[in-house]
């Protein structure tokens, strides 16, 4: 199983910790101030109170066996920078660190960082795409040119065969799935639905209004498709 | 009166479960026209509406509901559900 270590236990540090642990992954989380490490004793497999910019102390606790580092120090630039330089040194596989801004972003590149977060910045570019199309929930790239787009049906596209929609041919995307809100009477003889999932869908398949399909194509092609 | 605004809501239930929510929130409207302060006009409004993935007014719909009735506990569920954090 991978084993993860957290530094730093501030807001986004502990975030993240609590859900790999919620994933049943092993973590072990490290700050220097007691407090924090206290309220995360019971949530990860250990917690440690530990000044992670202290090389012998990381030594020590075996910090190379693990695959994941998460830096995540909000105090000082400088702290994390360092961090990262020894977690490297050390032989850490896989180190993330959390970002200030984009100076610091270009340092720890340097450093060895093998991946980099800007919270902030990619919740913010997250939010201001889903409220300038509200119909696309979400978009996953799958390498550069091609993604993966969730969207609503578009009214147009509702009520017809993914035949007679032919994306394929006009649009260049393919349907991977549809998802679906089916639904039925309670006993209470209120009505309410489920969520069903279409994998695969044939040409013979319809679509409702309210579906969302999951699109796979360019992302020029995606581009043009939510739009629509 | 009273039996045209029943019809109404039944007919939406019917809307409804044969996924035809345009129409269902066509008659909820009329409905509404009759008669403002049963909860299931907004319940079934909000459905309807979060059926056809228009959050902001399913949204608006089961929070009416809940406050004609504030023990409506599968609209706060919807509602629930549909706040994202």
């Amino acid at each position: 199983m991978k084993q993860f270590v957290v530094i730093g236990l501030g807001r986004f540090g502990s975030s993240i910790a609590r859900a790999l642990s919620e994933m049943n992954f092993e973590v072990l989380a490290i700050d220097k101030n007691e407090t924090l490490v206290k309220s995360m004793e019971n949530v990860v497999s250990q917690a440690v109170v530990l000044d992670a910019t202290d090389e012998k102390s990381l030594k020590e606790l075996g910090i190379k066996e693990f695959d994941t580092a998460i830096v995540s120090m909000g105090e000082t630039i400088e702290d994390s920078i360092m961090i990262t330089l020894t977690l490297k040194e050390l032989g850490v596989k896989q180190v993330i660190v959390k970002a200030q801004n984009d100076l610091h972003s270009r340092i720890l590149k340097k450093v060895g960082a093998d991946r980099i977060v800007i919270p902030e910045r990619e919740m913010a570019e997250k939010l201001a795409q889903s409220l300038a199309s509200p119909k696309i929930f979400d978009f996953i790239e799958v390498s550069d040119t091609y993604g993966i787009v969730e969207m609503v049906v578009p009214k147009r596209f509702a009520n017809k065969t993914l035949t007679e929609l032919q994306l394929r041919d006009k649009y260049g995307v393919s349907v991977i799935a549809i998802k679906r809100k089916i639904p039925y009477s309670k006993p209470d003889g209120s009505t309410d639905f489920k969520d069903e999932v279409i994998i695969g869908p044939g040409g013979a398949d319809d679509t409702i209004s309210g579906d969302v399909l999951i699109l796979l194509g360019r992302s020029d092609d995606l581009d043009k498709i939510k739009k629509l | 009166m009273k039996d045209d605004f029943k019809d109404l809501l039944e007919l939406s239930d019917f809307y409804i479960l044969s996924q035809q929510y345009d129409e269902a929130i066509k008659i909820l409207k009329k409905a509404e026209k009759l008669s403002k302060v049963d909860p299931k006009i907004y319940y079934n409004l909000g459905i309807a509406y979060e059926a056809l993935n228009e959050v902001s007014e399913a949204r608006d719909s089961f929070r009416l509901a809940l406050k004609l009735d504030p023990e409506l506990k599968s609209a706060q569920e919807h509602l629930d559900r549909l706040i994202e954090e």
